[in-house]
This record gives structure tokens, sequence and C-alpha cells, in this order.
């Protein structure tokens, strides 16, 4: 056929309010920022992420440069003190940001991943493997998580970050695949998903076209969800000393400054520093939730839009 | 003294930042006591939002703006909470559309009347289970459901317990909003009746709210009719019948008719004794593209669904068999649970028959295995939904859904399938169809995304459309538009037609065949007109009967 030769056919008349990517990205992100606790929370992650970027400009030392005294308190030249082998506090919590933010972010996002492959599938079909998935899932849920992570993170005792993500991955999906079915076994039986069978879409095409746009908010939510287990988890673990100890991370931080006793030494910025990060990691998450119940509904979206 | 004066009343809603829209627009009416007064509109004029101000069930974002509401010489917006409440007994009350689901599941009724009782304390303890009896027996309900938990009755008995409920206060007015509208045909016509009666011996004042003026017509002594949040019309039923004066009542009225009569017409559709039908100023030029070719057989079918925990096997189809020939138009009409709709499904391959076979043309419906063998099938059999509301995916552009099927059934792509898309939006009569095409379903009317449900079924260039109640969510105003267009498509395309309802009006307007169902035996078929002319069963009778006439005596 050579439809671009034919001159009969005029060009159909441009449709209007066709959505293209970019703006459907745009729109999202617009729809969170219209909400002031979600707002809060977006400027919190994003001061983060570039604090993790450009943590080489913004850090004063080098975070493993070991040349300062000793167990220093707060001064003009090292405003969070330094450690017991003469490390600088402040450098090691804003270096500290570049691993535990990525493997919070990445760490969430193949969990989410994971999540809606099993969750949406296990969902949607009606068949006896389901089952299977099922018993799966439950295992999973009832198995302690945090045994569960030491006994791999021991066992691949390599310790890179790579086993950390995928520890905190094995062990952070089900609770999500588990939600995310519920919220696809109630989409199935809609009329419009009857009319997508009838319009003959493959059921992959109405599972990921039809269904999952449905539940976009639960989604977002779920990764923001399993991003906060994911920062506590890899904290959990480098604090037992599971993963790499000369890595800086502010779980590694935890670590060093419990093994040199600086609660009895008076240095207790030490130990509260990297926590009070973790925990602010946490709520940037959590707030951002606050905004995400529009994504899904256009109606909202619209309502908050033009207010 | 008037019972119920309202007064210039304004109820907005708001909607943040000060701006508001304005529901109820300075309506003023007065209802004396015992009246039974009908409020009419459809959906979107206020009436309900009038209703929940009246009883003082307004929840935020809806206010009272202005105007004022006075039961019995005092004004109510000054009441407390707490004075609502007590008020209740003696005052005001309403019975809801979801009153049915109102019950309390792990309590028995008698359990429901006795917290009634309890909170108000105006039944001394020792009469309390003989008064609960005698008010179940006033909604014409056997003691014997006082034992009961809310799930083993049925809807219609649910909904007589919650108005039984509302009685036992002895209210002085009582607001129905739609009652009876969740409610099957059948089951309608006698919860209405019950209302009447109970409204004429206990001397209460109703006002009956419905986006049904037949219904309304039927009951009421005076009707308000409510167009955008204004009463545009205030008369006794009487006259509204034989004068209406406002056009927004002619219009409505206009699409009422007699399913008996030898010619029946609404607007723009009209269809007479011999089966001719006018369809009036057709929208596009008749351009057969795939006439039908294939009849539906069906034989000897049933369908039975295995036994829940509790009960029986349900038998919802048993030994049905008819012949849908190409370019038919038939009408599968019954009540709920007259096994329409497992018909529906058992053709479209959404289910399998129990025994029994159904072919189109050499494709055995029954014995279709896998999807693509389905896909088979739809690409000839689509379908059309009853609700317009859920049958499109809220994310999705017009465009998208309309092309999907094109892109799956046909070989198009590209610019191609735009053009389609277009055309059929313009066939469908959303017209300009380019603006069309890039909205979202919340942004269109009901009567809107049912042509779009309609066009999503034409995608495929199908040969048979099973339209299972393609109107019954619709305002009367809008059915008879959505109604011409398929009898249009068929009129023009020779598509057949499997139309499902139980609305024997509409069946008689565009179907020639007709086939009556109940509880999944065929009763009765034939000719349309000559069924519904002349019924020989029973079940026809009271499926007429129920069919809202407002002429009739």
């Amino acid at each position: 056929m050579t439809t671009t030769t034919d001159p009969v056919t005029p060009d159909p008349p441009v449709i209007e309010g066709r959505g293209n990517p970019l703006r459907v990205v745009a729109r999202a992100i617009g729809t969170i920022w219209s909400e002031p606790k979600a707002r809060f929370g977006v400027i919190l992650l994003t001061a983060f992420i570039l604090l993790a970027l450009f943590a080489p400009l913004i850090a004063p030392y080098d975070p493993h440069d070991g040349s300062f005294p000793h167990s220093q308190d707060g001064s003009a030249a090292h405003l969070l003190g330094t450690t017991g082998v003469g490390q600088d506090v402040l450098s090691q919590l804003i270096w500290g940001a570049r691993v535990s933010v990525s493997v919070a972010l990445i760490a969430g996002l193949l969990a989410t991943l994971v999540a809606i492959a099993v969750g949406l599938s296990w969902g949607y079909v009606r068949a006896f493997w389901g089952e299977a998935v099922g018993f799966i899932v439950n295992l999973f849920l009832v198995i302690p998580s945090l045994p569960l992570m030491i006994v791999i993170a021991a066992y691949l005792h390599s310790g890179g970050l790579a086993v950390i993500v995928l520890v905190v991955v094995v062990t952070g999906w089900a609770w999500g695949a588990r939600v995310l079915r519920s919220q696809t076994q109630t989409l199935r039986s809609r009329d419009f998903v009857t009319a997508a069978k009838f319009s003959g879409e493959s059921p992959s095409r109405i599972v990921f076209r039809e269904i999952m746009p449905n539940m976009t908010s639960l989604i977002v939510a779920s990764f923001f969800g399993a991003a906060t287990a994911a920062i506590l988890a890899e904290a959990g673990l480098e604090f037992l000393g599971l993963g790499d100890p000369n890595t800086v991370s502010w779980g590694t931080m935890l670590f060093w400054a419990q093994n040199s006793n600086v609660l009895l030494t008076g240095q207790w910025v030490q130990l509260f520093a990297p926590g009070f990060m973790i925990a602010l990691f946490a709520v940037s998450m959590t707030f951002i939730n606050f905004g995400v119940d529009g994504l899904s509904n256009p109606r909202l979206r619209e309502r908050t839009a033009k207010r | 003294m008037s019972l119920l004066t309202v007064d210039d009343l304004s109820v907005v809603y708001d909607q943040g930042h000060g701006r508001a829209v304005e529901a109820v627009k300075r309506v003023g009416f007065t209802l004396e006591q015992g009246e039974f007064v009908g409020l009419v509109g459809e959906s979107g004029s206020g009436k309900s939002t009038l209703g929940y101000a009246l009883t003082r069930l307004s929840k935020p974002p809806a206010r009272i703006a202005g105007g004022r509401i006075l039961f019995d010489g005092s004004d109510i917006a000054a009441l407390s909470i707490e004075q609502v409440r007590t008020q209740r007994q003696g005052g005001f009350a309403m019975v809801l559309q979801s009153g049915m689901n109102a019950l309390n599941p792990v309590r028995t009724i008698r359990n429901h009347f006795m917290d009634v009782f309890a909170a108000h304390g105006h039944v001394p303890l020792g009469a309390r289970a003989a008064r609960a009896e005698e008010l179940i027996a006033k909604v014409e309900l056997p003691a014997s459901v006082l034992a009961s938990y809310p799930g083993e009755l049925s809807g219609g008995m649910r909904q007589r317990v919650s108005i039984a409920l509302a009685l036992s206060l002895e209210p002085r007015m009582i607001v129905f909003d739609e009652p009876t509208t969740a409610l099957d045909v059948l089951v309608q016509h006698a919860v209405m009746n019950t209302i009447r009666q109970l409204q004429a011996t206990e001397k209460f004042t109703a006002i009956l709210i419905s986006h049904d003026l037949g219904v309304v017509l039927e009951a009421t002594e005076r009707v308000l009719v409510m167009h955008d949040g204004v009463i545009v019309e205030d008369a006794p039923s009487r006259r509204i019948l034989s004068a209406p004066e406002h056009p927004y009542t002619r219009m409505l009225l206009s699409h009422y008719g007699d399913p008996r009569a030898a010619e029946v017409s609404v607007p723009g559709l009209s269809r007479r004794a011999s089966g001719e039908v006018s369809v009036a100023a057709p929208t596009t030029t008749p351009s057969p593209r795939r006439a039908a070719r294939e009849p539906i057989v069906v034989s000897n079918v049933s369908k039975v669904y295995p036994a829940r925990r509790r009960g029986a096997a349900v038998r919802a189809v048993d030994d049905v068999s008819f012949t849908l020939e190409p370019g038919m138009s038939m009408a599968l009409v019954g009540a709920s649970g007259s096994g329409k709709s497992t018909i529906a499904k058992l053709v479209t391959g959404v289910e399998r028959p129990t025994a029994g076979s159904i072919a189109f043309g050499d494709l055995r419906i029954d014995r279709l295995h896998g999807r693509r063998a389905l896909k088979r099938l739809h690409a000839d059999v689509q379908m059309v939904f009853q609700d317009p509301y859920a049958a499109l995916n809220p994310l999705h552009t017009v465009e998208y859904i309309l092309s999907r099927p094109i892109e799956n059934f046909v070989e198009l792509r590209g610019r191609e399938v735009r053009m389609r898309v277009l055309e059929l939006l313009e066939t469908v009569g959303l017209t300009p169809a380019a603006t069309f095409a890039g909205r979202l379903p919340h942004q269109l009317s009901g009567g809107q995304r049912q042509r779009v449900v309609i066009a999503r079924a034409l995608a495929s260039d199908p040969q048979v459309i099973i339209a299972d109640e393609p109107v019954s969510m619709l305002d009367m105003s809008l059915r008879a538009g959505v109604l011409a267009l398929l009898e249009e498509l068929r009129e023009n395309r020779g598509v057949s037609m499997l139309y499902i309802t139980h609305d024997l009006l509409s069946a008689r307007l565009v179907t020639d065949r007709i086939m009556v169902l109940n509880k999944g035996v065929v009763v009765e078929r034939g000719d349309t007109a000559d069924v519904l002319q002349r019924p020989q069963d029973d079940y026809t009778v009271r499926l007429l009967d129920a069919v809202p006439n407002p002429a009739r005596p």
C-alpha cells in the first residue's frame, strides 16, 4: 500500500487535546504540586537528590580523609565534628546521601516493578496457577523480613551495594503485589474491561493499558512506601555490619558511630545526624503521598487544577 | 396555615475560593397538610438537592445560600443538630433511593425498629413488639420478616422495611427520593402502590422526587416540574397532563407513550402497527457497508449456575431457542432475573451454555475456544453496554477508545485509523467530530457517552449488535435520540440487533420481533406490535401494566 502518495485522502483534521507522554508526566507532577503537603515533600525530595548529585561541590572535605584530629566536637572547621578516625562528619553526611538515596530509589523502583508484574497478572488471571502465586506471595509476607535479609546478606557476603538492593527487593515486593492484586480484582469486572475484550484487546494490553492507569495513585503510593522501606532496610543492614563498611552511607555512619561508642564520648551528633536524614527522607515520601490521589482520577485532577 | 413554606430558597455547592454553583435557584412553594406532591426533573435539575435541603440533610459542599424553609411555622435552618434529631419523631423524614442498603446487615429487622423506638422513647416498652408488627404489616410484609436479617430479604422488601422505619416515627412529612428507581420494574409498581395507599390512610404529607414524570403523575395530586434549579411549573397533576404550560413539561410528556397503541411515537421516532418505521431527519446518508449475512441460531439452550453456599443451583436460562435473522431486530424482554442478560452473555461468548447450541453462521459460539476464536466472533458480534458511565475507561480519550477496535479488527494504521474514528463519531451524531475525539469520558454527557459506546461497537463493522438496556441509564429526553440512532444504524447498515430491555415502550419503538422471558423460560414470542397489542401471557400483561403512563386514568 502506498498511502503516502495517495492524493485523494485529505489530511484528517487535527484532534484537539491529544496527550503526548511528556505532557502526561508534566500533568502528573502538576497534580502532585497542587497539593501543598505534597509540594513540601517534593521540595524535600528534590533537596535530597540535589545534595546527592552535587556532593563533591557541597561537601567541605573528602569523606574518606582521616587526616583531621580524632573525635572533635563541632567547630567552625568541622561543623558536626570529626569521627573516631578523624573524618569530617558533615562531609560524610553529604556524601552518604549518594548511596542512601540512590539505594532507596532504585530498590523502591525495582520492588514496585516486581509488585506490578506479579500483582496485576495474579489479579487479572482467573486460573489455578493464581493459587500457586498466592502461596509464594503469602510465604514472603509471613517470613519476618529482617532475619531473611540478614540471612541473604550474610550468605552473599561480598557486601556490595547491588547485594543490598537485591536483598531489599526480594524482601520488599510482596506487600505491594498483594495490594495491587486486590485492586486489579476490583477493576477487572468493570464494564470498560469487558468492553476492551469486545474491542479485541490482548490480555496484556487490558492489564497494562486499561487497568493499570486506573491505579496509578496506588502504584505511586506503593513506590514511595517501598522506597521508605528500602532506605530503612539498607540502614538496618549496614548498621548491623552486613554492608561494605568502607562505603560512605548513612547506614555505615551509624555502624561506625555505634562501634566507637559515640554516646559514651558525648558525640551523639554522629548518631543523630544520619538518623535524622533517614527520618527526613521518609517524611518527604510520606508527604508526597498526600498528593497522589488525583493521579488516576481526572475529575479530581481537574478540580485541584482549577483552584 | 401551610405545613411547609419554602421561600426564595437557594442552595449552592461550594467549589472553593469563593466560587459556587447554584443548584437550586430562588425556589418558592407551599405544601398543605396531607398533600401528595411530585417533584420531577432530569438529572442535574436540582431536585434531590432541594429534597435534602428540605429535610436538613444537606452536607458540605452543599449549603443553603438564601431563603427560608418554614416547617409548621418555624425555620428549620435555625434548628440545632440535636433538635433536628428529636423532631424526626412527628416531624419530617426521608426515604432514600438506596434505602434498602441503609439497613445494618448484622442486625435483624426487629432490632432496627427497637433502635428507633429506644432513640425516641415514644412507644412504651411493652407495646414495642406489637408496634413493630403493626408497622411491618402496613408496608404489606409478613411479621416473620422481623426476625430476618437484611441480607435474607429482596431489594423490594428491604425498601419496604426502610419505609416502615420512616413511618415508625409518625412523621408529618416524608420526602421520597426516587424510592423505586433501583428496584425491578414489577416490584417498582407494587412498592409505589404501597406508598400511595399509605399516604392515603396515614395522611402524612409526602413529596415524591423522581425523574419519571409518568410515575409521578400516576401517584400524585400536584406536580412541581424542576429544570436547571428552577421550578418551571407547579400545577395539579390533571392539568399537567391536559394542558402543560411550560415547554420543558411538554417536552418531558412527549416522551411517554403506550406500547399497546396502534401508533407509537416519541420525538424523532415513530412506529405504526404494520411495523413500518420512520426515522426523522437522518444524520447521515445511507451507505450500506456490510449488511448482516449470517443468522444467529440459538437452539435449546440452557444455562445453570452452580449452587452457592446456601440454596440450590440457579437455572437462569431454560431451553430457549430462537433465530436472529440477518437484518432483523428482536427484543428480549423480562423483569430482572428473567435470564435476558444471561442470553446476551451466551450469545457473545462471554459464558458457555450448560446445554444446547448457539451458532453464528458456521461458527459454533458455544464451543469457542481461546482468545483468537473469541476475537473472530467479536469482529462480527458487538455489544452496547447498559451503563455508559462504567463502560468507558475514564482515563482514555474518545479517540483512543475508538481506535483500538479499528486497529484490532480492521487492517488500518496511522491516519486512516484517525479518519475512521472521525467518521464513526459523525455516524453517531457527535459533531464536530474533531472536538469530541480529544475529550475524556467525564467531559461528555450521559447521552454523548452512550453514543461513543455505540460508535465503539460499530468500529469493527459488525453484523450483529447486542444492546443490553442501552437507554435505561439515560434521561427520558435523551433516550429517543439514542433509540433513533440505533434504528437508523440498522436501516442504513443492515446490522441485526438483539435489544435487551425491561422497557416495553422502547422495545416497541425499535424492534420487529419480541420474546418475553420469565425465569429463563420464553413465555411469549412474535411480532412486537402484535404481542404488545394482544398479549396472551399474564406475565406480559403485568410488564405492560408496569410501564408508567401518565395518560392512564
